[in-house]
């Protein structure tokens, strides 16, 4: 479904010397795949997330979807792929404040086209089941809440991908492993998702785990059905 | 339907930060009232005194006054001793005077029947509605019979109209000046306050003779006005008149003249000085109260918006377009500033109209400073709340969410 190819990314610090966050990175992902991808911080994991969910441009290499390049559509193009295709779920949920839970899951359909924006709303909040708490605001739920209505708003407009960028970052073990397992049945339902984290216990709910170091790709396995099982167990 | 629905949610967005939107409208509101005030208030002001002027001195007018010493509300000097022979001898020796009128003036009840009121009674020639501008709106004038022969008739004020005999027709009714009966001949044409916040629609015009010999019994006037034929040798004139009335006063070099002579052209000079305050101090200074009000909104939107670029940021991630987001802080921001624009212009000649009613000023005009004012706080949300956002929303959003 998307694939890179020889992804290179180059930041300039502002004393103007070139830094490498990405460095030759390949990687295909297939539809309905659950890819991890670990590394410590600076390895570049956020820099891949940000191309692959089309909120930066790689300075070099192509990145195409279903075939199709990407990297040279123009902005306006680029936004309706984010809206349409691809759910963000952020380390820091990036909720708006004062605004209820139905009220944030709205937010990507008021950009698109759709219709019956509060029906799809509220049915995206009994998928996370948070259909008690809809009409809380961020400062009224928890961490684990606030995040799944974050994770109710990527899936509220159906996209192909879903991006999570360190989303258990802020949580306690109990929420991340909630969260986590939400995305383990999202994908068993045929979503693809593609999850940044340091945590390797995480990592290990993923079907495929993708290791950077240093904006290099230097590891890519795949996690036995086993494995995975004996994770969600404990 | 797209842009409605955003529209919609970009209200709702401001109605959850009354506070902060609160402040962003008072800065404007502040700085659009403080504007509003001093020009609605400054024009006026200068209005009345253009109008006021005008009528005292017309384009060509000479005005000679009892006592010595400053002019208009300066001290006098002592002894009255301007008669209406000084005047006519004037006339008659300094060639170009068009027309001239004597005056002489007393404060007195007047009445009718049962009511009362207090009004300035003015005598005056025949000749004051050539020589003053001034005229009756209804009824008749006195001509010069009424003046030789001290006819007891009287044109008076709408004021005074309006105390004596209410919404009844005052033409023909007899009055009385002090104790001595009047007869209404004629209603002024209404005029309103002047600077001073002289009423000067509570006045009664009688003829000068008829002052003199049966209301106040002196042989004096307080003053006279003079129209000449050519304005542009006002000065010359002035200082032969000044000889002339020296002269049959009797006044030695060393004595100070126990009259004062003002001319239209000083006057205009005045004036000038005045409209100079006007139009160059109040401005600056509504100027200085629009800055002030700005910075504050345009501090408050700023911060606003620093604060707000990680929102910009995650809604560009999930598919806002710049030019969403510009639709989104343009509407904002033109709320906010009309509102507080609108709401600075009501403030504002709410406070001009009191102020005025205060200093006796009328027709408080603030189209002038709502235009201004709308201009310059759509200027500072454009500076202050729209290019801050235009620029984060122009930002790839994974710089906007960091």
């Amino acid at each position: 479904m998307i694939e890179l190819k020889e992804i290179s990314k180059t930041y300039k610090r502002p004393t103007g010397e070139p830094v490498v966050a990405l460095n030759d990175v390949s990687l295909h992902v297939e539809s309905g795949e659950f890819v991890a991808i670990v590394g410590a911080s600076g390895s570049g994991k956020s820099t891949l997330m940000n191309i692959l969910g089309l909120l930066d441009l790689p300075t070099a290499g192509r990145y195409s979807w279903n075939g199709e390049d990407v990297t040279t559509l123009d902005a306006n193009r680029q936004a309706e792929m984010r809206n349409k295709k691809i759910g963000f779920i952020f380390q820091s949920f990036h909720l708006l404040p004062r605004t209820t839970a139905l009220e944030n899951v709205e937010l990507p359909l008021l950009y698109s086209d759709r219709k019956s924006i509060k029906d799809l709303s509220r049915r995206a909040l009994d998928a996370v089941n948070l259909t008690d708490r809809i009409h809380h605001r961020p400062s009224e739920l928890s961490g684990g809440q606030q995040q799944r209505v974050a994770i109710a708003r990527a899936l509220v407009n159906e996209p192909d991908l879903l991006l999570a960028d360190e989303p258990t970052g802020n949580l306690d073990r109990s929420s991340a492993l909630e969260i986590v397992s939400t995305f383990r049945s999202l994908n068993r339902a045929g979503r693809t998702i593609v999850l940044i984290t340091h945590d390797q216990e995480i990592a290990s709910f993923a079907g495929r785990i993708v290791k950077l170091e240093g904006g290099r790709m230097v590891g890519d396995e795949r996690v036995t059905a086993s494995t995975a099982v004996t994770q969600e167990a404990q | 339907m797209k842009n409605a629905r955003l529209a919609r949610h970009s209200l709702r967005m401001m109605s959850r930060y009354k506070v902060r939107t609160g402040f962003m409208m008072l800065g404007s509101v502040i700085g659009i009232a403080g504007l509003t005030f001093v020009i609605a208030v400054g024009q006026s002001a200068q209005r009345k005194i253009l109008k006021t002027v005008g009528q005292m001195f017309g384009d060509s007018g000479i005005v000679i006054h009892d006592g010595g010493g400053q002019m208009m509300g300066g001290p006098h000097g002592p002894g009255t001793r301007l008669k209406i022979d000084d005047i006519a001898a004037i006339a008659k020796e300094v060639p170009g005077i068009e027309a001239w009128d004597p005056m002489q003036t007393i404060t007195a009840s007047v009445r009718h029947g049962d009511s009362t009121d207090n009004a300035a009674v003015f005598g005056e020639s025949e000749r004051w509605p050539q020589v003053w501008n001034r005229t009756a709106s209804r009824g008749d004038l006195f001509d010069e019979t009424a003046v030789t022969g001290s006819a007891r008739v009287a044109i008076i004020g709408e004021t005074v109209a309006k105390a004596l005999f209410g919404s009844d027709d005052p033409l023909g009714a007899d009055i009385q000046i002090g104790s001595v009966p009047f007869k209404v001949i004629g209603v002024l044409e209404a005029w309103g306050t002047d600077p001073h916040g002289m009423d000067r629609d509570n006045e009664v015009i009688v003829p000068i003779s008829t002052l003199m010999r049966r209301l106040t019994n002196v042989d004096t006037i307080s003053a006279a006005k003079l129209v000449v034929t050519d304005a542009g040798r006002s000065d010359e004139m002035k200082a032969e008149m000044k000889r002339i009335l020296r002269e049959r006063h009797g006044l030695t070099s060393g004595q100070p003249s126990d009259f004062s002579i003002i001319t239209a052209t000083e006057i205009r000079r005045m004036v000038a000085q005045v409209q100079r305050v006007l139009f160059f101090y109040l401005p600056l200074v509504a100027v200085i109260v629009l800055v002030v009000g700005g910075i504050v909104s345009a501090s408050l939107m700023l911060a606003s918006v620093n604060e707000r670029i990680a929102e910009i940021g995650l809604r560009r991630a999930i598919g806002a377009r710049s030019q969403d987001i510009r639709l989104q802080f343009l509407l904002e921001t033109t709320i906010t500033m009309l509102a507080g624009g609108v709401g600075g212009v009501i403030f504002g000649y709410a406070v001009a109209q009191l102020g005025a009613t205060r200093m006796h000023l009328d027709g408080v005009n603030p189209w002038m400073a709502a235009l201004l004012g709308v201009a310059a706080s759509s200027l500072v949300g454009l500076l202050a709340g729209v290019l801050p956002a235009l620029r984060a929303a122009r930002l790839h959003p994974a710089e906007a969410l960091r």
